[in-house]
C-alpha cells in the first residue's frame, strides 16, 4: 500500500474549505462561531482577501428589510425571474435570512454604508422591486481575513485544489499543488467545502477568476451537477473597452435608427438573454452595428452621478465607499480614454460573461456526497434557490447576499457533520491517479497549451447561435466541437505551474461546456435564460423539471425529477 | 496584451500587488523583495494592483485590441457592422 506521504505533503483538517473569496471566509467564520473545537483551514489559489470576485464587482447586497414581504418577493420572483423552477422553500429561507446574513458578515468585515446612528443605507434597485440594496466598500473582504486569522482559522495561499480525495463514497479531502513551487499538497479533513466561485470561461475580465474547477472536481468525484442549462449570463458590453453598459438592454437601437428595446418592462430587474438574441438577429439581418444613447440610458446617468459623487453628495443618504471610488475611478478613466471620450451613443455587443454555478446542493448546502459541502457561486443554480436563471440571477446584489448566506450555511453545516464524524484516510490509488492525471502536463516537453484548449472552447461557447440563442442543430455542432476539444486534453503541456493550474482549468472549462450543451439540449422548451429558437415557448405541462447530470462509470448521466409545485405556494399562471 | 508597468526605485516592497491580484500575475522575488510580473498575458486589467500600491508606482497599460472571443461560428461570413475580431495570442 502507498504511504499518502509519498505522494505529497500532508496536513489534516477538520474542515477543509477550498476557495478564499467571499463565501469562503463567511463559511470559516461562521463555522468558528458555531463549532469553536472544529479546525478550519481555507485554500485558496490566488491570496484568500483579495481572491474571488467579490471585491471587484459593484460592492452592492441585496437584502429584504423589515418592510419587505417574502411571499410578495417569491410571487414576484417566480412571475419575473426563476421562471418556477424556484425551490421555493430554500428561496424563503434565504429571503428571510438575508438581512441578517449581511449584518453578521458585517461584524466581521465592517464595510457596509451606514448611517451615523448605525443604520443600513438602502435603497430600491426600482420602485417596483420587492427587496432593497445596500453598498459595501469593496475591500470588504480584507478585514474578514485578518479577522479570520484571529479566530484560528488557518490559510494556505498560492496552492490549488484540483481533485477531491475519497473512502469509499466520501470525500475526505482534496489533492493539489503549489503554484509557486510545484509543491503536492494532500488535505484530509473531515468535511469539504467546495467555495470556488463559478465558472466564467476565461471571457469577461473582471469575472474571469472563476473557472469551474471546483464543479468539475465535484463531477468526476460523482457529485451531481443541476441547472447546468441555466447558463451563460450576458450582459451588454462596449465593443471597444468590453465593459458592461449598466442599461444598456434599455435603449438599444441598430443601424436604420429603429428602437430594439420595447420589450423592456419596469419589472426587469435587470439584464436579460434577450437582449443578447436581440442583437443577433439584427446583426444577421444586416442591421448592424448595434448601439445604445447613453444620454437616454436612466441607469447609466444615475451610476455615473453616483460614481462621480455628483448624486446627493451632502446627503447622509450616499454610499461612502473611498476604496470603490478609487477602484472604479482608475477603470473608468481608462475605459473612457480607449473610447476616445465620453460618447452620446456607443456600440455594443453581448458579452457572454458564463457564471456557470451547478454543483447541486440542498438546504444545508450539503452536495449528493457524503462529506462534501458547496457555497456561493459554486452551487448557485445547483441549489435551484434562483431557478432559471444563472448567477447572479436578474438581482442586482444578490451575488454577494447568496454568498455570504450560502457561505454562513454551508459553514455552519459543515462544521456540524465534521463535529460528528472521525477523520478518514483517502484511498491510496485513488489519489494516485488523481496526482498523476493533475500533474501530467507538466512532464511533457511539446503538446497543446492550455490556451489553446480556452480558445478553442471559446469558439464552441462564445457565439450567441451556439450558448444564448439555442436550437438542436446548433448546439450538436457546439457539442462536437466541444468533445473534438476534450479529446485533446490528454496532450496538454504545461512550461510550469502557473501553467499547470491553467490546464486544470482548461479542462473544467471543456466539462462546463459539455455539461452546459448536454442539459440544454435534454430541455426541449424554453424558459428563462434557457431560450431555443426550436422550441420557442414555455412548456409548463412536461417540463416544471431540474435535469441533473453526473458522472456515472465514465459516462454523461442525465436525469430529470419533476418539481413539487403542489408543495409550493407560488404555481404557474395569473401572470 | 497589457503591460504592467512598475518604478522599481520607488517600490516598498510592501507586497500590495502580489496579494492582490486575483489571475496570479505576479511572482515575489524573495532576494530583492520585489514583484516580479511573470504572467502579464493573464492580467484582466481589474487594476487593483494599481489601486492598492501605496507608492503609487505600478500603471496598467490596458491593451483594447487584445484576444477576444468570437461572436459568430466560423462558418457566418462578415457581417454588415461586425465587430472586428481581436487579436489571438498564445504564450
Amino acid at each position: 500500500m502507498i504511504a499518502l506521504e509519498r505522494l505529497g505533503k500532508v496536513t489534516s483538517t477538520d474542515l477543509l474549505i477550498i476557495g478564499g473569496g467571499i463565501s469562503g471566509l463567511a463559511a470559516g467564520m461562521a463555522a468558528r462561531e458555531t463549532h469553536p473545537d472544529v479546525e478550519v483551514l481555507i485554500v485558496e489559489k490566488n491570496v484568500s482577501g483579495w481572491a474571488g470576485q467579490a471585491n471587484r464587482g459593484a460592492g452592492v447586497l441585496m437584502f429584504l428589510g423589515p418592510d419587505d414581504d417574502v411571499d410578495k418577493f417569491i410571487k414576484f420572483h417566480c412571475h419575473h425571474i426563476g421562471a418556477f423552477l424556484e425551490d421555493q422553500e430554500l428561496l424563503a429561507d434565504f429571503a428571510r435570512g438575508t438581512l441578517a446574513a449581511i449584518e453578521r458578515f458585517d461584524s466581521w468585515s465592517g464595510r457596509l454604508c451606514r448611517r451615523g446612528d448605525g443604520s443600513l443605507i438602502a435603497r430600491r434597485f426600482k420602485p417596483i422591486l420587492p427587496w432593497h440594496i445596500t453598498g459595501a466598500d469593496l475591500d470588504m473582504l480584507v478585514p474578514v481575513r485578518l479577522k479570520a486569522g484571529r479566530a484560528g482559522i488557518k490559510f494556505m495561499d498560492k496552492v490549488t485544489l484540483t481533485d477531491l480525495l475519497k473512502d469509499g463514497d466520501r470525500v475526505v479531502g482534496a489533492l493539489g499543488f503549489s503554484l509557486l513551487d510545484g509543491t503536492c499538497h494532500i488535505i484530509k479533513a473531515k468535511a469539504t467545502i467546495i467555495a470556488t466561485g463559478g465558472d466564467s470561461m476565461k471571457i469577461m475580465n473582471m469575472w474571469s477568476c472563476q473557472r469551474g474547477e471546483g464543479a468539475a472536481a465535484a463531477y468526476r468525484a460523482g457529485a451531481q451537477l443541476r441547472n447546468c442549462e441555466f447558463a451563460p449570463m450576458m450582459e451588454m458590453l462596449n465593443v471597444r473597452s468590453k465593459q458592461a453598459i449598466l442599461g444598456a438592454e434599455d435603449v438599444m437601437y441598430n443601424a436604420k435608427g429603429d428602437f430594439l428595446s420595447g420589450w423592456r418592462t419596469e419589472c426587469d430587474a435587470d439584464c436579460d438573454a434577450f437582449a443578447g438574441i436581440v442583437w443577433h438577429r439584427e446583426m444577421l439581418a444586416g442591421n448592424g452595428p448595434i448601439t445604445t444613447k447613453n444620454p437616454e440610458n436612466r441607469l447609466l446617468q444615475s451610476t455615473i452621478k453616483h460614481a462621480e459623487n455628483l448624486e446627493g453628495k451632502d446627503s447622509e443618504d450616499r454610499w461612502v465607499r473611498p476604496f470603490h471610488e478609487k477602484f472604479w475611478g482608475a477603470l473608468m478613466r481608462k475605459t473612457v480614454e480607449a473610447d476616445g471620450g465620453r460618447k452620446p451613443v456607443s456600440e455594443v455587443i453581448p458579452g457572454i460573461v458564463g457564471e456557470h454555478s451547478p454543483v447541486r446542493v440542498d438546504h444545508n448546502m450539503k452536495t449528493t456526497l457524503d462529506g462534501l459541502y458547496a457555497i456561493g457561486n459554486a452551487c448557485y443554480v445547483g441549489s435551484s434557490m434562483v431557478g432559471a436563471v444563472p448567477t447572479p440571477g436578474r438581482i442586482r446584489g444578490s451575488g454577494l447576499t447568496g454568498a455570504i448566506w450560502m457561505g454562513i450555511r454551508g459553514g455552519e453545516s459543515a462544521a456540524r457533520y465534521a463535529a460528528d464524524v472521525a477523520m478518514a484516510e483517502p484511498d491510496a490509488p485513488q489519489t494516485e491517479a488523481c496526482k498523476a492525471a493533475t500533474f501530467a502536463p507538466i512532464g511533457r516537453s511539446a503538446g497543446v497549451h492550455p490556451t489553446e484548449v480556452v480558445h478553442a472552447v471559446h469558439k464552441a461557447y462564445h457565439p450567441v447561435g451556439y450558448s444564448l440563442h439555442k436550437s438542436k442543430e446548433r448546439m450538436e455542432e457546439a457539442l462536437g466541437m466541444v468533445l473534438e476539444v476534450k479529446r485533446s486534453l490528454p496532450q496538454m503541456a504545461a512550461p510550469d505551474w502557473h501553467y499547470l493550474s491553467a490546464c486544470n482549468e482548461a479542462r473544467s472549462m471543456v466539462l462546463t461546456a459539455e455539461v452546459f450543451y448536454r442539459t440544454s439540449l435534454a430541455r426541449t422548451e424554453s424558459r428563462g435564460w434557457h431560450i431555443r429558437e426550436d422550441y420557442p415557448e414555455r412548456d409548463d405541462t412536461g417540463w416544471l423539471k431540474w435535469i441533473s447530470i453526473r458522472d456515472k462509470d465514465g459516462e454523461p448521466e442525465i436525469t430529470t425529477e419533476d418539481i413539487p409545485i403542489t408543495r409550493y405556494p407560488v404555481k404557474p399562471g395569473g401572470e | 496584451m497589457n503591460e504592467i508597468k512598475i518604478r522599481l526605485e520607488e517600490c516598498s516592497g510592501c507586497k500590495s500587488c502580489y496579494n492582490a491580484c486575483f489571475v496570479d500575475v505576479f511572482r515575489w522575488d524573495k532576494q530583492t523583495k520585489r514583484p516580479i510580473v511573470a504572467y502579464p498575458e493573464d492580467c484582466a486589467e481589474c487594476n487593483m494592483c494599481e489601486v492598492t500600491c501605496p507608492k503609487e508606482c505600478i500603471t496598467v497599460i490596458v491593451d483594447w485590441d487584445k484576444y477576444y472571443p468570437p461572436l459568430f461560428p466560423e462558418s457566418v461570413g462578415n457581417l454588415p457592422g461586425r465587430p472586428p475580431a481581436g487579436k489571438a495570442a498564445v504564450k
